[in-house]
């Protein structure tokens, strides 16, 4: 049953300024379908206005695992001078660690854009991968990225359960 | 000499996580705390995606169309748990093939609650509220554990788990609130779901080998019992509130405590349904192994499509696999590990 395709990682954008998170990843056989499934999956819920996908075999991530060999450091092969997206933690503290896209930094290489990171400013530098191989939604596709906020039943602030359970207690009519 | 320097590794993760750290894929850790994980992040992804059956079937039977359209998107939001879950335990090492494989064919285990039928419409109501409002409790203790990607995929899912308790509540307040008939209807489906909602958080906590450690490392802040009783303390007056009872003759509220308590959980039906042999596990799997069968030709014309694509490779990119470590490689195993 090997029919499960390469994987992407998923950066969704809520809302305009907002930023990059990683959200997950999803599987399939080219970046569009990527960017379809991720629709599927990661646009439900609160809002969404712009999906990337990467591919994950193209990231580079910190700290370096080390491997059988003992090297601590990817493969340095240097490549054209490009830009390098940088992704990382804002704290290491509590639940709401999350992994968002800080910026790039121009590099040769994952492990020379690994070096230059720091620079972006973060408690923890997660990721590095070549801008070029972001799959980004088209601004065409927004429609479709609206099924969040366009189905209110969907969100659980438009159930007043607490409300009428408390009205109950009280004695007061229970219906909403 | 190598167990000094693993005995300092396994002293250092330890300090993290008393930190308050996130443990991240592809920081050091110890392979136990690697496998409880994927044990128990593919168990709760399984749940998410065997649990979409016991509801699916009312969503052509609903009363109306707005609760067909909550039902439809509360089944759509089981299916994307799953690949959240799913992904999550990728990160460790594991397959999304080997897991799907491991439920496929019987091996992985997943929320026994849900090998029980739904006999009602009621039964989504009840469903909602005691089984969806059971997994948010656990959910939240889980959004706050140690691993990263776990712990990011239980903060969205539990937001979205507030809907599906919500519009079982929502039900079960106005059934309660309705006719002789509807009132009943709403006390059998309590009735049947109360049982299999308790056993939801677990074996007793003397039967939960795995809970020490779960707790010591961060991915567990509360044991089984713990969460059962807050469970019992938070459903029990509630229910009472709306007139409703839990089929429980021995529940009591013990001043003393400050608890409410009832009877002990007939553990036999507990591990019966477990091992496989409950109302509804073959047809579970049976309905999996089918969906599974049903969605082949969309994988293959997926595949074919992305192979006809320009710069489309096995990995969606030109020639830099090899040189890249994957991003979440597991650690090496420690030698003593990798020969038990």
């Amino acid at each position: 049953m090997n029919d499960q395709w390469p994987r992407y990682e998923v950066f969704k954008q809520e809302r305009d300024g907002g930023p990059f998170r990683n959200v997950g990843s999803v599987h399939a056989p080219d970046a569009e379908m990527a960017l379809l499934n991720a629709r599927d999956v990661f646009a439900r819920r609160p809002a969404c206005r712009c999906l990337w996908v990467v591919p994950a075999a193209a990231i580079v991530a910190t700290p370096i695992v080390v491997n059988a060999a003992g090297d601590a450091e990817p493969d340095d092969v240097s490549g054209p001078l490009e830009p390098y997206a940088v992704c990382g933690k804002s704290s290491e503290r509590q639940a709401m660690t999350y992994v968002d896209y800080l910026g790039r930094v121009e590099a040769r290489s994952a492990a020379e854009a690994l070096r230059a990171a720091p620079a972006l400013g973060a408690a923890r530098i997660w990721w590095v991968f070549p801008e070029r191989v972001i799959s980004r939604s088209d601004p065409e596709d927004a429609p479709g990225l609206e099924a969040a906020t366009g189905k209110l039943f969907r969100m659980s602030n438009q159930y007043h359960t607490v409300v009428t359970m408390q009205k109950i207690r009280r004695g007061d009519e229970g219906e909403e | 000499m190598a167990d000094e320097a693993y005995k300092g590794q396994v002293a250092a993760f330890e300090a993290r996580i008393a930190r308050g750290e996130k443990i991240e894929p592809g920081d050091w850790m110890p392979d136990a705390y690697r496998k409880q994980l994927i044990r128990m992040i593919s168990q709760h992804a399984h749940s998410e995606v065997v649990g979409m059956l016991p509801e699916g079937v009312w969503i052509t039977r609903a009363p109306n169309l707005r609760r067909k359209m909550v039902l439809l998107a509360k089944v759509q939001d089981e299916a994307g748990h799953g690949q959240y879950l799913y992904h999550a335990a990728e990160t460790l090492g594991v397959g999304r093939d080997e897991m799907i494989a491991a439920l496929l064919d019987g091996r992985a285990k997943y929320a026994s609650v849900f090998n029980y039928p739904t006999l009602g419409w009621a039964d989504v109501a009840a469903i909602g509220w005691l089984v969806d409002g059971a997994a948010i409790m656990n959910q939240t203790m889980l959004a706050h554990c140690s691993y990263g990607p776990y712990s990011r995929a239980m903060v969205r899912i539990c937001a979205e788990e507030g809907f599906h308790k919500k519009q079982g509540q929502e039900m079960i307040i106005r059934y309660a609130a309705g006719t002789a008939t509807q009132r009943a209807m709403a006390q059998e489906a309590i009735d049947r779901w109360w049982w299999p909602a308790l056993m939801m958080f677990g074996p007793h906590d003397s039967a939960s080998s795995n809970t020490p450690q779960l707790v010591r490392w961060g991915i567990k802040t509360k044991t089984n019992d713990q969460l059962r009783q807050e469970f019992i303390d938070d459903m029990v007056p509630a229910l009472q509130t709306l007139g409703l009872s839990v089929p429980d003759p021995e529940m009591r509220y013990d001043a003393a405590t400050g608890h409410w308590a009832g009877r002990e959980i007939d553990w036999d039906e507990f591990w019966r349904v477990i091992q496989g042999d409950g109302p509804m596990n073959a047809s579970r799997l049976d309905a999996r192994r089918q969906a599974h069968e049903d969605g082949r030709w969309v994988r293959e014309a997926a595949a074919a499509y992305g192979e006809k694509q320009p710069g489309s490779g096995s990995a969606g990119e030109q020639g830099r696999k090899e040189s890249l470590l994957p991003p979440c490689a597991p650690a090496p195993l420690h030698p003593s590990e990798s020969t038990t």
